[in-house]
Order: structure tokens, then C-alpha cells, then sequence
């Protein structure tokens, strides 16, 4: 496998339970070194597919590979993939700090490793506490406490924001950062693009078991407009028509012309001497694209 | 596998519920020895007073809940997952819980049995009829601990098997007190193979109701096959 190729890879990953079909023919990639947003309303079928790149479900078809092998065949999992799924995830009895030993302890990983992780996710003060009266939040930090025991080079979060306030919301993003600018490769899954839309670099965006969009973020919200305001409209219109323009008519003397390049635009007003009064490119934002994907309408590819 | 036994032992230590097993299983032996030996002038017969310090017999029911609450715990509490990740292939892991609920079990075990050794052997030695001979009280305390380890495993192995914790310990239950009994209906000799009955003569090193050696084979087949059956259901299920 060559740095270009995927840290994570799905191909026609397909998961039915008897007649319902939670994920169909999904297959996706995530570059190595990139934070990738897995995006999809509740119910998607991130979890499940999360899942089954784990190996923690066994695919009805299609298989997935993480650098390179499946899950399974990984010789030393824990120090090259972590995972958080669930937010609980360690029994309520047992101190955070306990919980994180055993599974260092099963792992092979030295016992100060649980101490180092604590202090990464700013856990220590309340390790010895018991996990049963541990808030959301702190529960979401042991579990990523966890997937960092063997510092692994991947990372796979589901829903890691779940359950977060305002500040652990912030938290969580200075952290994917940080983890981004360490080199790791992260999957973050979300129902709620606005915790991971500053973070990402790709965002896969699945909507009922299915892929919608794969792409970079910059990829996802071109393909705006540009707004454009002149004294002669019906002129502008026929100039741009004729270029072949997708052009939309506003309010009197506005236009919406379906186009990235407003150069371009200036360019044929200019030729077909039509004065402009504004020439501003309207861009789409993550979360038009990611709603308008995810409507029950739009966008099933 | 090292690791992963040690991971287990981990957990094992670092919640109540192993204490509080152990507990339970001290007490109803205390118990026994006590009402056993105090109890209308005391045993008179060698059956009687191996019956009083049979602790293997009275905690291995204990431990059989014991492993099916802590298997099916991991399903309960959502921590299986963490440990898959770990031990994606399963069955080294199954194998490190049931080893280590064994090891828990035999050193519960002969932790508890000394104490009932300690308290009936001098209650014992006031009591009529003939003493117990060194042999007896070596049968008792190795059936007691082999009887314990292996209702310990055998019960990770149900409770692997079933998932639900309050169905696997009610089933368990009604099993072994309620349907293994009514196999005698169509024929006696059934119960000489059932779990009950192999727990039950093995924790006392041997009884009328069968030998030692016949216990043991009962009770290990039991456990080798449902723990069989544990390992290659498990690796077939997805993980919740």
C-alpha cells in the first residue's frame, strides 16, 4: 500500500438484517493523514458500517480493509487502530483508571501508558472515580482516553461529540486538531455537521445505507453561484444564456447565475457592455450540501 | 494470550461482584458447617460429617452465577467491544475469560475451604461416631476446588452463550433445580450425568450418589462442550 491509498477502505460493504438493508453497496476511502468527517442523519448506517470496518460486524457483502487488511488480520490491532463506538463502554463498577488498565494490560501495553493517556484527555483528576457516575462527557473522553492507549496511527471515532456541552464540543475539535497535526489518520462520524465541519478535510456522506458524496470539503461546497446586479438585466440574461449559463432571475435587477468563475461573468457583461452594479460569489456552505444530501429528496447518487 | 488473561484478571479484582460472590459463597459454607455440625447433637456418620465441610458442593452453584453474570456483564455493560478491538479473532479471548473466572473460582475456593476447615475441624472432632481421615478431608477440598473451577468456566461458557444476563441466571436456575430432578421421572440413572449432580458429588470429593472420578468427567464434559459451543457461536456473532 503507497502513502496515496486509503488508511481505511471500503469496498461494496453491504450489512441486511433479514429484510432491512442498514447499509448497501458502500464503498468508500480515506486518505492516510486526513481527518475525515463520516456524515449521515441518525440512522444512516454509520454505526454499522463503523462496525464492519472493525470487524466488530460481519458484512452480508463487500469487505473492508484498514492500511491495508482487514481487521482481523491486524498482528498488533491496538497499536494501529483505535476505536471508540460506544460511548459507555467499560463497566459502571470499575474506576476510568481501572477500566483503561485492563485494556492496557490485555493489549500487552505498559501500565505508565494509562497514566500518559489520562493526562491526554485531561482525565487523571478523575480516574479513580467509578465510570457509574461519570458524566457523558467524561465517559466520551475515557472511551477516547482508550482508543489512544496504543498510540495508533488511525483513528475511528463514532460520534465522539454525543453527549458533549458547549465546551467539550470544543474540546473534542482542539483535539481531532491536534491529532490531525500529529499525522494520524482520523474517521469521526457525526449526525451533526457543525461539530466536525471546521476539522475535516474529506467528508463521506452516506444517507439511508447509501453512499451520497465523497470528496474534500472544498470539492463538496464548490459549485456555488454569483450574484449579479445590473441596470440592464435582460440583456445580461441574453449574454449569459448564450454562453450557456445557468442564469435565475431575482428581484428586478438581480441575477443568480449558476457559475464559479464571477471573472468569467464580468468578462461577458463587459463584452456585451452591460454596466454591473455587484458581482458577488455566493458559495455554498457544508451544511447547505450536507442537508440537501441528506433530504429525503436530494441526493441519493 | 498472556495479556489478555491478565486483562481479565484485570477486570475480575476491579469490581464488587467477585467480592461479593466470594462472600456469599463463605457464608452459605459457614453456614453449612455450622447447622451441619451443631445441629441435633452433630453427624454421626463419615457421609454426614464429609457433607458438613463439602464447601465445594455448597459454593459451586455460587460460582456457576458467578461466570454467567460476569459473561454475560460484558454484553450488559457494553464492554466487549473495547475487548474485540484488542482480540479481533475472539476466541483467545473467550478462552482468557473463562481461565480467568477458573483461577478466580479455585482461589476462592480454597481460600473459603480453609476456612471451613478451620472452624469444622475442631467442631468435628467433638462429635460422635468415626473421624474423617486425612483422605477424606483431601477428597473434599480437591472436589470442592475442581468442582468450583469448573462451574466457573461453565458459566462464562452459559453466559456467553446466552447474553442475557437475568435469562441466563433464571434458565440456569430452573435447569438445574427444576428440570436436571424431573430427568429421573423416565429414567433414575439420567441425573448421575446431569450438572447438578456432578457439581454436587464432585464438591464433596465423592458421595453414594457417585465417585469423584465420575463426577469429574461429568461435570468437565459439561464444560468442555457448552465452552466449545461458547467459542464458536461467539466468533459467529457480530459484536453489539
Amino acid at each position: 500500500m503507497g502513502e496515496a491509498d486509503g488508511a481505511i477502505e471500503a469496498v461494496g460493504l453491504t450489512k441486511r438484517y433479514g429484510s432491512v438493508t442498514a447499509v448497501d453497496d458502500l464503498s468508500f476511502n480515506v486518505r492516510a493523514g486526513t481527518v475525515t468527517g463520516f456524515l449521515g442523519p441518525n440512522g444512516a448506517g454509520k454505526t454499522t458500517t463503523l462496525r464492519m470496518v472493525l470487524g466488530l460486524a460481519r458484512p452480508t457483502a463487500g469487505h473492508a480493509t484498514v492500511v491495508g487488511r482487514r481487521y482481523a488480520d491486524l498482528d498488533d490491532p491496538a497499536r494501529m487502530v483505535g476505536a471508540n463506538l460506544e460511548v459507555a463502554g467499560a463497566h459502571p463498577g470499575r474506576s476510568g483508571r481501572n477500566h483503561l488498565r485492563a485494556l492496557a494490560a490485555m493489549a500487552g501495553l505498559p501500565r505508565s501508558r494509562t497514566e500518559e493517556v489520562l493526562r491526554l484527555v485531561e482525565m487523571d483528576k478523575a480516574a479513580d472515580r467509578r465510570v457509574g457516575k461519570y458524566s457523558m462527557g467524561m465517559r466520551q473522553r475515557l472511551g477516547l482516553a482508550a482508543t489512544l492507549l496504543g498510540d495508533p496511527q488511525v483513528l475511528v471515532l463514532d460520534e465522539p461529540a454525543n453527549g458533549l456541552d458547549p465546551q467539550g464540543i470544543r474540546w473534542l475539535r482542539d483535539f481531532l486538531r491536534a491529532m490531525a497535526a500529529e499525522g494520524r489518520t482520523v474517521l469521526v462520524s457525526s449526525h451533526v455537521l457543525a461539530e466536525v465541519a471546521q476539522t475535516v478535510d474529506d467528508v463521506v456522506v452516506i444517507h439511508r445505507g447509501r453512499m451520497v458524496r465523497q470528496g474534500s470539503v472544498s470539492e463538496l461546497t464548490m459549485g456555488g453561484s454569483v450574484r449579479v446586479r445590473t441596470p440592464a438585466p435582460d440583456r445580461l440574461l441574453a449574454a449569459l444564456d448564450s454562453a450557456g449559463l445557468s442564469v435565475t432571475r431575482q428581484d428586478g435587477d438581480v441575477l443568480l447565475v449558476n457559475a464559479e468563475d464571477s471573472a468569467r461573468i464580468g468578462d461577458l457583461a463587459h463584452s456585451a457592455g452591460v454596466p454591473l452594479h455587484e458581482l458577488t460569489p455566493v458559495s455554498t456552505s457544508l451544511e447547505e450540501v450536507f442537508l440537501e444530501l441528506t433530504s429525503d429528496t436530494g441526493g441519493i447518487a | 494470550m498472556t495479556h489478555l488473561l491478565a486483562g481479565e484478571l484485570l477486570k475480575v479484582r476491579t469490581t464488587r461482584t467477585a467480592f461479593g460472590f466470594a462472600i456469599a459463597a463463605l457464608l452459605l459454607s459457614l453456614a453449612t458447617v455450622l447447622i451441619v455440625s451443631l445441629a441435633g447433637g452433630g453427624p454421626e456418620t463419615i457421609r454426614d460429617k464429609r457433607a458438613a465441610i463439602a464447601f465445594g458442593s455448597v459454593i459451586s452453584a455460587v460460582l456457576l452465577i458467578y461466570g454467567v453474570v460476569g459473561a454475560t456483564g460484558e454484553f450488559r455493560h457494553r464492554t466487549l467491544a473495547p475487548a474485540v478491538l484488542i482480540a479481533p479473532d475472539r476466541y483467545r479471548l473467550v478462552i482468557a475469560r473463562m481461565l480467568a473466572y477458573g483461577l478466580t473460582a479455585g482461589f476462592a475456593a480454597a481460600a473459603i475451604g480453609a476456612v471451613v476447615y478451620l472452624i469444622g475441624i475442631p467442631l468435628l472432632a467433638g462429635t460422635s461416631g468415626p473421624d474423617l481421615g486425612g483422605g477424606d478431608y483431601l477428597g473434599v477440598a480437591v472436589g470442592g476446588i475442581l468442582a468450583s473451577v469448573l462451574c466457573a468456566v461453565l458459566g462464562v461458557a452459559i453466559g456467553t452463550l446466552v447474553r442475557n444476563q437475568v435469562g441466563a441466571v433464571v434458565g440456569l436456575l430452573v435447569w438445574i433445580f427444576v428440570m436436571e430432578p424431573l430427568l429421573s421421572i423416565p429414567n433414575a440413572n439420567l441425573t448421575d450425568y446431569t450438572i447438578g449432580t456432578g457439581a454436587g458429588v464432585l464438591g464433596q470429593g465423592g458421595n453414594v450418589d457417585g465417585t469423584m472420578a465420575h463426577a469429574f468427567v461429568v461435570l468437565a464434559a459439561w464444560t468442555t462442550l457448552l465452552s466449545l459451543a461458547a467459542v464458536l457461536l461467539d466468533r459467529r456473532r457480530d459484536v453489539e
